[in-house]
């Protein structure tokens, strides 16, 4: 059999991608995954990282809502190492119409959303952070998950049921027979290989940029293309999501995460080419900072990490220029039912939430047309990684008395931890100190994980997404890498962009102690190691 | 508390100027929050020339041996710069052929020394490259959490210096060069010398990841000159304010001693540039905390960056305003006893260099002016 | 509005750039394998910690507490006060019996004061020691500091009509060690400060400082102490004197760690205590002089101790030793004795104690003073036990030298 042929050809590492990939694997069929860049380097890697309760959407969006609860408990139960069950807070200010508090909690209980109205003394005991003028406080089960961690999980386990991934691989067009889809072209941006791949069904999950592709396979999807502008602060301000109790609108979402917590987001329309492109103006900066203030005051004051910038893969409907009343509802398209193109699907829209139901959906369809008679096993299965819930049980488990180091590995890889216990021991070597990365969990992401660049290790690790932001683990970690790949030259381009990338981040917010680590990471590779 | 000058700033720049001061007589007091960027020093005495003699003396005085050749030193990664004056730690070499084969020789675990890049650097220029790694149950033992770090192997290097080079030699097959991390002579100076000496091959010392211990050698020198001298070095305090009256600073207050003002006839600013703290940023300024000195900048803070990280970034360049002497400026007005050196001038004062050079240079600069003026 | 004017975190562990100066100053970590240094114990864990209690390390305890960290970081992070609050904070481990006889300076004081010539002779026995060494892991190479069989306090208590009669007076923190162990030191402060023409007068009724419970897992009742110290304080500031002490320790304990550990609010009383020697130093400066003996003739060595580097006080007891006619003065260069209060006591810890002094002892051995000087008596008992050259504080030295 011809090595490059499969049942189905995903193209997009996001978690649409990832998520279907699994689903499909999952279900027997042999598959594909493409991505021009690395995992989740679109929309899943540029939001919040809120597991929504759906309490958001409630009142605007009641399919959503329920969609995103239903998917919030499924997470809880097969991603545990990708979520931090924090629960949220959504915060009535004197400002805000205490009136909407009946209706919003109203909609989550009709939507199915655990909603609870708290003392707000007790929200404050809560959670120490938030705006002490607060005069209403609801309480729901938000959270929050790490897309890179799901988005990687998704994808190892697809593996782990036979599939394929293609990383850093670019669809440059289609294989065409009359009106069916036979297979894609693509081209290696790494090693600069063309490489042709057959599949009776091929799933364009790129986000937005599923525009792009369906172009090529010659049919228009209409995208919508909306900005939101994030930030990072350098450590956990809070320990609860907080929310703001009113209509949706700019910057009302702080979510913890990890080591950090972000807040946002903006709104912008930007034209479709901007798409890869996507900067943080110094207005979007001062508008999240003002808002952020509101749901937690000591962000006026806390550390700025960095400035990023997703684009919401919205279908386009009608013409509200903002974007904000588009339905974040999930849209599969059956080309061959729309367009008359066969072997072609689309699956867009939803939320990284709602991957799995979007994934699931999307695989019905595929296997439909392929004839596959299988149920979908996603919402029972944990993903590896996920098989224990808590990640101190994982620690113990493996090590008796774990390092600082160790117990974040724990945190990070779940169960899979077990596979950096070693007797060398050089694996407990320190790379990254911020977040506590060890030689032993770097090299079990290089061996497992398809690793060529130093970002798409800080995916899979969390290297250099710490305070120092790479300033000292990147040269380390790119020694491991030389090692890996047996080749120095492309490390110290690689070390290059990475430093350039972390930069794009930073200067954005380019003030205080983020100028300060600036010019010190100035100063160590220009005259210090001389890069 | 009274002394002829006091400096704020125990870097590179104040510390010059205090021990030239000192060694003129003066009684001086340094001010120093915390300690300073020659923890990160590369070991090039960047944009300076030859040393004058006064320079020379200075540095010999504290033990701090230097030597100036113009060529290119080898970086820790790999690839050549430009050098001139440098501590003798550092070679020179008229080109990037350095030898014809190299042992380069790392610590096994120590992540900080760059040994696959210098191999590929060296290798561009047509040297063969070994590298070999140590394992030294020594370091093992004090290694903590896994972390191994320049200084913390120089400390054992000082006591063990002998068995490396032991096993250098086992190593050693028909290589003309070994190339060593910087993590030698941290308290004993001789050693690097003495290593030179013991082995039969050349010995190129690289930098590592900082802190640097020629650099932290070349501070603890510095102060224990200054303090020999009869200064004092108020270690771990900080400057918060002056106090002022029609151009002429008559004290300031530290964050130690409250209420107990450093009096002085001439204050010298030496408190470094955004990572010091000499200078500080918010989203609409970047100012100077202690004096509130005038610091030239675009408003628009767009332009304060550049997007490539590789450029040349203009808020690195920005620093205080001085007059031709040196002497600050404050809302436009010079303070007539108050004078700026080192890295807090950014690049406003491009004929006095940059880096370590600018340091030198400036300090120089002023201490002439005070000496000339009594 | 406020937009990110200053940023600032709890000890402001946000101000850290990664340098890693302050591991390259830390005693403790180049002795000491199991401690994971400054660094990851201070800011890098402080964030981990944020994320969850679970990250907190028991390894924490092996800090001493010393401040080189903070002295050493050009950031001006408060790194010791992130590790002991973050002590204070998760570690629910109740201290071992030993600990807290060790904190419980004053209790012990009070309780051994009036046997002291036989707890003296019992502590010394051979016997003791073994014992205390196997049942409480109490180092069996250490001497305990001798118990004076009268206090300090008494002591000044039958002299306070002839100290009122100065004409400026002045309040006095003796502390646990001065009042039980070596009231001479109280003694000769009061000399010192009475040929200055100031009285001095005791506190009502002062408690210990509480460092000792701080660092042996006792948070809750070093509050109360400092709690209790503030009024007392509180109450002599509002009859307008200034409060002086002997000891580096008490001193930073008391401006410092009482808010920035404790929590306890001492912004009142805050500023009017002093070291002595500052407090002596600055009455010269203002005029006052004193008068020093033609024929005192001494060779000294000062160690600046770490809680009095912390502080940046050591400037005032080097003026003023090389004041005296006398003094033959050399600086020590700044380093660590070891000893770090109760920490070298503790049988796990003496060698990393010993080892930690070492360069210290070997300084002091090559410039062969007659006497070490130094503001602290944890120091002393150290650099007694490990050199064999006599300690004593700048005060001491001062009334000795005196007229």
């Amino acid at each position: 059999m011809n090595p490059n042929e499969f049942d189905v050809i995903i193209i997009g590492g996001g978690i649409t991608g990832a998520g279907t990939q699994r689903d499909c694997a999952m279900r027997g069929l042999r598959t594909l995954l493409i991505e021009r860049s690395d995992i989740a380097t679109g929309a899943t890697g540029r939001n919040h990282g809120l597991l929504h309760s759906g309490a958001r959407y409630a009142v605007n969006d009641a399919e959503s809502a329920e969609e995103c609860i239903r998917e919030n408990m499924i997470l809880r139960r097969i991603a545990a190492h990708c979520i931090d069950e924090t629960d949220g807070l959504f915060i009535t200010l004197p400002e805000d119409d205490l009136g909407y508090q009946q209706t919003f909690v109203d909609a989550c209980k009709k939507a199915g959303i655990g909603a609870e109205i708290i003392d707000p003394e007790l929200a404050k005991r809560l959670e120490p952070s938030v705006n002490p003028d607060l005069i209403g406080a609801v309480k729901v089960p938000d959270g929050s998950v790490d897309p890179f961690r799901l988005c990687a999980a998704n994808m190892l386990d697809a593996k782990l049921h036979g599939g394929q991934v293609r990383l850093h691989t670019e669809v440059t067009g289609f294989i065409r027979e009359g009106d069916t889809i036979k297979g894609v072209h693509t081209l290696n941006h790494q090693t600069g290989e063309e490489t042709d791949y057959y599949a009776p069904i091929t799933v364009n999950s790129c986000g937005i940029w599923g525009q792009h592709i369906a172009e090529l396979a010659g049919v228009r999807v209409g995208m919508f293309p909306a900005k939101g502008a994030l930030l990072i602060f350098a450590h956990r301000v809070n320990n609860m999501v907080i929310n703001r109790c009113r209509k949706p609108s700019n910057a009302d979402i702080l979510v913890p995460g990890d080591t950090v917590c972000v807040i946002g987001t903006t709104s912008t329309r930007i034209p479709f080419e901007e798409c890869d492109n996507v900067a943080v103006t110094p207005d979007e900066v001062t508008l999240l900072i003002t808002e952020g203030a509101k749901l937690a005051p000591s962000l006026s004051e806390t550390r700025i990490l960095r400035a990023y910038a997703g684009v919401r893969p919205l279908v386009s409907a009608d013409d509200d220029p903002s974007g904000r009343n588009i339905s974040r509802g999930i849209v599969c398209l059956d080309h061959e039912e729309r367009d008359g193109l066969k072997g072609f699907i689309t699956i867009t829209g939803g939320k990284l939430m709602t991957y799995r139901l979007m994934a699931e959906i999307a695989t019905d369809l595929v296997c439909r047309k392929l004839a596959v008679n299988k149920a979908c096993t996603t919402a029972e299965t944990p993903l590896p990684g996920s098989e224990e819930k808590s990640y101190e049980a994982v620690a113990q488990k493996v090590w008796e008395s774990p390092t600082t180091a160790q117990k974040a590995a724990a945190s990070r890889m779940g169960t899979r931890a077990s596979r950096i216990r070693s007797a060398n021991r050089r694996d407990d070597d320190l790379i990254c100190e911020c977040e506590e990365v060890s030689v032993g969990e770097i090299n079990a992401a290089i061996d497992r994980m398809d690793v060529s660049t130093l970002t798409d290790l800080r995916r899979r690790t969390r290297v250099g997404m710490g305070t120092c932001q790479g300033e000292f683990c990147a040269c380390r970690a790119a020694g491991l890498l030389a090692k890996a790949h047996g080749c120095v030259e492309r490390e110290r381009k690689d070390l290059a962009d990475f430093l350039q990338e972390r930069w794009k981040g930073n200067f954005p917010i380019g003030w205080g102690d983020t100028l300060r680590e600036a010019e010190y990471t100035q100063w160590i590779y220009k005259h210090v190691l001389g890069l | 508390m009274r002394f002829d000058t006091v400096i704020m700033g125990g870097g590179l720049a104040g510390m010059i100027a205090g021990i030239a001061l000192q060694q003129a007589g003066k009684n001086t007091a340094i001010v120093s929050m915390g300690q300073n960027a020659l923890h990160f020093f590369s070991g090039t005495f960047e944009s300076l020339k030859e040393p004058d003699e006064r320079l020379a003396a200075l540095f010999s005085a504290a033990g701090i041996r230097v030597h100036y050749r113009e060529g290119v030193r080898l970086m820790p990664l790999g690839t050549f710069k430009k050098a001139a004056l440098s501590l003798e730690d550092i070679d020179i070499f008229p080109n990037a052929k350095i030898a014809r084969r190299v042992l380069i020789v790392n610590f096994l675990g120590y992540h900080d020394f760059f040994s696959s890049f210098l191999a590929e650097g060296l290798e561009k220029h047509g040297i063969e490259c070994r590298i070999r790694f140590l394992s030294l149950p020594d370091l093992d033992n004090t290694k903590a959490h896994g972390e191994m770090r320049s200084v913390q192997i120089a400390r054992s290097m000082d006591r063990i210096w002998e068995k490396v080079v032991q096993e250098i030699r086992l190593m050693l097959r028909d290589e003309d060069t070994v190339v060593l991390p910087q993590v030698f002579g941290l308290s004993d100076t001789t050693v690097p010398g003495r290593i030179r000496q013991s082995l039969p091959a050349r010995v190129v010392f690289a930098g590592t990841m900082p802190p640097s211990v020629p650099g932290i050698r070349t501070q603890i020198q510095l102060r224990r000159r200054y303090q020999l001298l009869g200064g004092t070095f108020l270690m771990g305090d900080e400057a918060i304010r002056a106090h002022e009256h029609e151009g002429v600073v008559h004290s300031i207050a530290t964050n130690n001693l409250d209420a107990h003002y450093l009096e002085a006839d001439s204050f010298i600013l030496a408190t470094g540039g955004l990572f010091s703290k000499g200078l500080r940023s918010n989203p609409f300024q970047i100012s100077e905390p202690i004096l509130g000195l005038d610091v030239d900048h675009p408003e628009n803070r767009n332009n304060w960056y550049n997007p490539a990280f590789a450029e040349e970034q203009p808020y690195m360049g920005y620093g205080v305003k001085t007059d031709a002497q040196l002497h600050a400026v404050k809302e436009g007005v010079t303070l007539k006893n108050v004078y700026a050196i080192g890295s807090i001038l950014g690049n406003t004062r491009p004929e006095l260099g940059s880096g370590a050079g600018l340091a030198i240079n400036s300090a120089f600069a002023v201490v002439d002016t005070l000496l000339a003026e009594k | 509005m406020k937009l990110q004017e200053y940023t600032t975190s709890a000890h402001n562990f946000e101000e850290c750039m990664k340098c890693t100066v302050c591991t390259a100053y830390c005693p403790v970590l180049q002795v000491n394998p199991l401690y994971p240094g400054p660094k990851q114990a201070g800011p890098d864990g402080e964030r981990l910690r944020l994320k969850d209690p679970y990250f907190f390390n028991y390894a924490l305890k092996y800090c001493l507490n010393c401040k080189r960290c903070e002295v050493a970081c050009p950031s001006g992070v408060k790194v010791a006060d992130l590790i002991q609050s973050a002590r204070i904070k998760y570690d629910t481990h109740p201290p071992k019996l030993r600990d807290q006889m060790l904190a419980s300076t004053d209790f012990m004081g009070k309780l051994a004061r009036p046997f002291a010539p036989i707890v003296n002779a019992v502590t010394d026995l051979g016997v003791t020691k073994k014992t205390l060494d196997m049942v409480l892991d109490i180092d069996h190479r250490r001497t305990f500091p001798k118990y004076s069989g009268r206090s300090f306090e008494g002591w000044l208590k039958r002299r306070s009509k002839e100290q009122a009669a100065f004409p400026e007076q002045v309040a006095y923190f003796h502390g646990c060690y001065v009042n039980y162990n070596y009231p001479q030191l109280g003694k000769d402060l009061v000399k010192v400060l009475n040929a200055l023409g100031v009285g001095v007068q005791l506190l009502d009724d002062e408690k210990c400082c509480g460092i000792a419970m701080i660092a042996n897992g006792m948070a809750r009742e070093a509050a109360k102490h400092a709690q209790h110290n503030v009024d007392v304080l509180g109450k002599a500031v509002s009859r307008g004197l200034k409060v002086v002490t002997t000891s580096s320790t008490c001193t930073l304990t008391m401006r410092d760690e009482y808010p920035e550990l404790l929590k306890v609010d001492n912004s009142a009383v805050r500023d009017s205590l002093l070291m002595a020697t500052r407090f002596i130093y600055e009455k010269l400066e203002q005029g006052a002089t004193l008068k020093f003996r033609a024929d005192y003739h001494k060779k000294v060595a000062y160690h600046t101790p770490c809680h009095l580097e912390k502080l940046g006080w050591g400037v005032f007891s080097e003026r003023l030793l090389r004041m005296i006619p006398g003094v033959e003065f050399t600086m020590l260069a700044s380093n660590c004795c070891g000893m770090s209060g109760t920490y070298g006591f503790k049988k796990e810890n003496y060698e990393a104690s010993q080892a930690i002094g070492a360069p210290l002892f070997e300084q002091i051995k090559a410039v062969n003073p007659d006497v070490v000087a130094c503001d602290c008596e944890t120091c002393k008992w150290q650099i007694e036990m490990s050199t064999g050259y006599p300690v004593m504080n700048p005060i001491s030295i001062l009334a000795e030298a005196l007229e």
